[in-house]
């Protein structure tokens, strides 16, 4: 094997991994007082968890050759269905189950049902529903926060377990099931199929429009998980939260090795780039770098990422 | 004539695989330099050397009187190769003009601004259009035009370009006989100008009708480099693969019942775009049902209304039940299987081990949980490829290999495979041999036939006339969406069935 082919291979599997340890390195190093303590290092796994959430959604509508920019309007909806409930007294369960994860659903399935209905790309349906979806929000809450969540949420969702933050634990579990459903289940397989070449999948009796939905479905959910655990971090439902965090989303899943152009990626990739994200956030904050910056680096970010999977994917 | 490119000592190592070993080769000036070989003999490479896109490990490259160890692509562009690809590289959303003159539109100027000339690109085109035998306004869009037609796009691009060397690669695989004249009429008048032609085919028969020398490639060595005068096409077969292929006989049928039942049969079958119109036929236990039709006749537009990919109207009936699926996966589930005639775009999966390229047809239906929700069972699904990869004779270092790196008559056989574990009834194979090596072909015609005996309806398409009478029991033409006429394997001849399907008495003759 030549030395060329054979970095190609490390890095398609652990690049994303290499980048990380870089950051923490660097970083550690400009700043070795604060960054590299056990606090704030707890501090930036929690702040990623929100991120990874939506990524490992967004994942899967990368997957399939599509992208999903409602995200964060999902988000900002669920955040404030899940807290109207709980301001109304219902159940915690049940106001994550139907607010959080159920309204996440149908958010999704109608992204996917346009989709399948107009045959437009994602993107134009997505940029479309971000704006209606986030509409909605701020016409159902009157463009004010829901405050007033139950302390027993705050402590349970927004608290610890283990000595380990419940985000972060809700973000590993649900990574770890989505990761077994890409690879163990024969859904999983079809999205892989669907987005390495469409036209094939239809050919050998995948249903493709189902597929697709099944897709933006666990993207309104992730989304959905992330608005219930953004409410318990911030103690309220925010109309204008999750702006922007599609680029986030986007970001995670493609740094962490996930093709744009579909069929190709894990979701462990996704979460270690959303840490990544994470990382890097935390890192300029630490050395006192404007969040304005942030911004700056966050496009570049991508923009480099997508540029390196493109070298090394196409130059044989 | 004078030797235009020579190429020495030149070899191509991938990790794990010597491409090309020590090969050489030359070219002059007014000459059809055929390169043969199966597939994965390296004629491929070979072209990506010449293009640019690979650079060689070892040896060297000779232009005319220059010496490279490598090309690029635009080296080799201004050294005057150009290239005919097998697979189209013409842009479907501009004109035919336009893709003739890409990247040297001509130019005007209009207020002191340089504009594209149009009457003048337009002008230029017509010419070159009528060269070829193209049959279309310079203006019509590439994306509105017939794989054939897009073909002869590809031709008359090479002919802008005014190359002193052009490649063609496979140039007549989706030509009819009058397009493939007319490119032998176009390739002639090339020679004439003093223009090397490297030409890359499986299809033997036109070897000696268009070709002056011939090279021949073996699991990436030099064999042979012999005059086609000198040389027969028996001799060029068993240069390439080693033995000697019969190829005047019919693959032998083994069951052959007095009355034999009726598998399949389709009636008065429609597609609402009507090309396909009103097509009744039935395919028998024991036999291999042949359909021969020109590129565009409709052939495999029926068998996509068969498999359920386009919606139909009219009767399908498997083994005395009607059938009613109206996607893929119904028509799966009602054990149909369908071969496609495209690998690439709708046959396999790029980014897919062999092992998932197999394993995906085959476990839609047979994990524990049915239909679509069920687990993949990676223990099964290795099983199920090792024995497809074992009985097809797969050559691959293991069946988790991406498909990628297969030849293409690897590729094809995965996809054989892929259907063969389906537990199907009815095959439908369109162009089962389309761009494969001659030792390929044969096995996958044996295949075909053990399923046959098997008790399996089988249908193959193919616009291969050899291949068609080798291989049917019974023959169906196809012509503008119609069948035109039925023929036993005893009473057809290629004259029959080339009249039925163009009305037109074949002439392969070079003129």
């Amino acid at each position: 094997m030549s030395s060329l082919s054979s970095f190609r291979s490390f890095w398609q599997k652990y690049g994303t991994l290499v980048i990380l340890i870089f950051l923490i390195l660097l970083i550690g190093i400009l700043s070795p007082k604060y960054f590299l303590t056990a606090d704030n290092l707890t501090q930036v796994v929690l702040q990623s968890s929100i991120t990874i959430l939506i990524a490992i959604g967004e994942f899967f509508a990368i997957l399939i050759a599509g992208i999903d920019l409602s995200v964060g309007s999902v988000m900002a909806f669920t955040g404030l269905i899940t807290a109207k409930m709980l301001v109304a007294h219902q159940p915690i369960w049940l106001a994550i189950l139907v607010g959080g994860v159920g309204v996440g659903l149908v958010l999704g399935l109608f992204n996917g049902f346009l989709v399948n209905a107009t045959g437009l790309h994602p993107f134009i349906i997505t940029l479309g529903t971000q704006s209606i979806y986030r509409g909605l929000t701020l016409i159902l809450s009157d463009a004010r926060p829901v405050y007033g969540l139950p302390p027993a949420y705050m402590s349970s969702i927004g608290g610890w377990l283990w000595r380990i933050p419940v985000p972060v634990i809700i973000a590993i579990l649900y990574a770890a099931i989505m990761s077994w459903f890409t690879s163990k289940s024969k859904a999983g397989r079809n999205l892989y199929a669907i987005g390495g070449n469409k036209s094939a999948a239809w050919y050998n009796g995948i249903l493709v429009k189902r597929h697709v939905s099944i897709a933006f479905a666990i993207s309104g959910i992730s989304a959905g998980l992330a608005g219930v655990v953004m409410i318990a971090r911030l103690g309220a439902a925010e109309p204008l939260a999750g702006v922007g965090f599609e680029t986030y989303a986007i970001a995670s899943a493609i740094i962490g090795g996930t093709s744009f152009f579909g069929g190709v990626g894990r979701i462990w990739g996704v979460v270690i780039g959303g840490l990544v994200i994470g990382v890097i956030n935390n890192g300029l904050n630490i050395l006192n770098v404007p969040t304005f910056y942030q911004q700056i680096v966050m496009g570049s970010l991508i923009i480099i990422s997508v540029f390196l999977d493109h070298l090394v994917s196409s130059k044989q | 004539m004078d030797t235009i490119l020579k190429i020495e000592n030149v070899s191509k190592i991938f990790p794990g695989v010597v491409a090309l070993d020590n090969i050489d080769f030359d070219l002059k000036s007014g000459e059809v330099h055929v390169i043969l070989g199966e597939n994965g003999a390296g004629k491929s490479t070979l072209v990506k050397i010449l293009s640019g896109v690979y650079s060689p490990s070892s040896g060297h490259i000779i232009l005319g009187n220059k010496k490279f160890e490598s090309l690029t692509p635009s080296i080799s562009k201004s050294e005057g190769i150009s290239i005919i690809y097998q697979e189209l590289s013409i842009i479907n959303e501009i004109s035919i003009a336009e893709n003739l003159f890409i990247g040297q539109l001509p130019e005007k100027t209009f207020i002191g601004l340089p504009v594209v000339d149009r009457k003048t690109l337009k002008s230029g085109a017509s010419n070159i259009i009528n060269e070829v035998g193209l049959n279309r306004s310079p203006d019509e869009f590439v994306r509105n035009l017939s794989i054939s037609e897009k073909q002869l796009v590809e031709i008359a691009r090479a002919l802008t370009l005014n190359s002193k060397i052009i490649i063609m690669d496979e140039p007549t695989s989706s030509l009819s006989v009058d397009e493939t004249i007319n490119l032998f009429n176009i390739i002639k008048e090339l020679k004439n100008k003093g223009v090397g032609i490297i030409y890359i085919s499986h299809k033997l028969d036109e070897i000696p009708q268009i070709g002056d020398r011939v090279t021949v490639l073996k699991d990436g060595k030099y064999v042979a480099t012999k005059n086609v005068a000198d040389t027969t096409i028996d001799q060029m077969i068993s240069m390439m693969v080693g033995r000697d292929l019969d190829r005047t006989s019919r693959l032998p049928r083994k069951l052959n019942p007095v009355n034999p039942t009726t598998i399949f049969s389709v009636q008065n079958l429609s597609r609402k775009d009507e090309r396909v119109k009103n097509v009744s036929f039935e395919v028998r236990e024991g036999e291999i049902l042949g359909f021969y039709g020109l590129i565009g006749s409709g052939r495999s537009e029926l068998m996509e209304a068969i498999f359920g990919v386009v919606p139909r109207e009219g009767q399908i009936i498997l083994n005395g039940m009607p059938l009613h699926h109206k996607d893929p996966y119904d028509g799966l589930k009602n054990k149909l299987a369908f071969i496609t005639e495209n690998r690439r775009e709708t046959g396999f999966f790029a980014n897919f081990s062999i092992m998932n390229n197999i394993a995906i047809v085959y476990e839609l239906f047979n994990s524990k949980l049915g239909g679509l929700w069920g687990l993949t069972n990676a223990k099964q699904d290795k099983k199920i490829a090792e024995e497809q990869a074992v009985a097809l004779k797969i050559k691959c270092s293991s069946v988790m290999q991406n498909i990628n790196e297969l030849s293409g008559g690897n590729q094809q056989k995965v996809l054989v495979g892929k259907w063969l574990a389906s537990n199907s009834e009815v095959f439908i194979f369109d162009e089962p041999t389309k761009g494969i090596d001659v030792g390929s072909k044969s096995e996958i015609y044996h295949i075909i036939r053990q399923l046959c005996d098997a008790g399996k309806g089988i249908i193959i398409v193919s616009s291969d006339l050899p291949e068609i009478l080798y291989i049917s029991d019974r023959i169906l033409v196809f012509s503008d969406g119609h069948i035109t006429a039925e023929f036993s394997s005893d009473d057809a001849t290629e004259e029959k069935i080339v009249h039925a399907a163009t009305h037109k008495v074949p002439d392969y003759s070079y003129p």
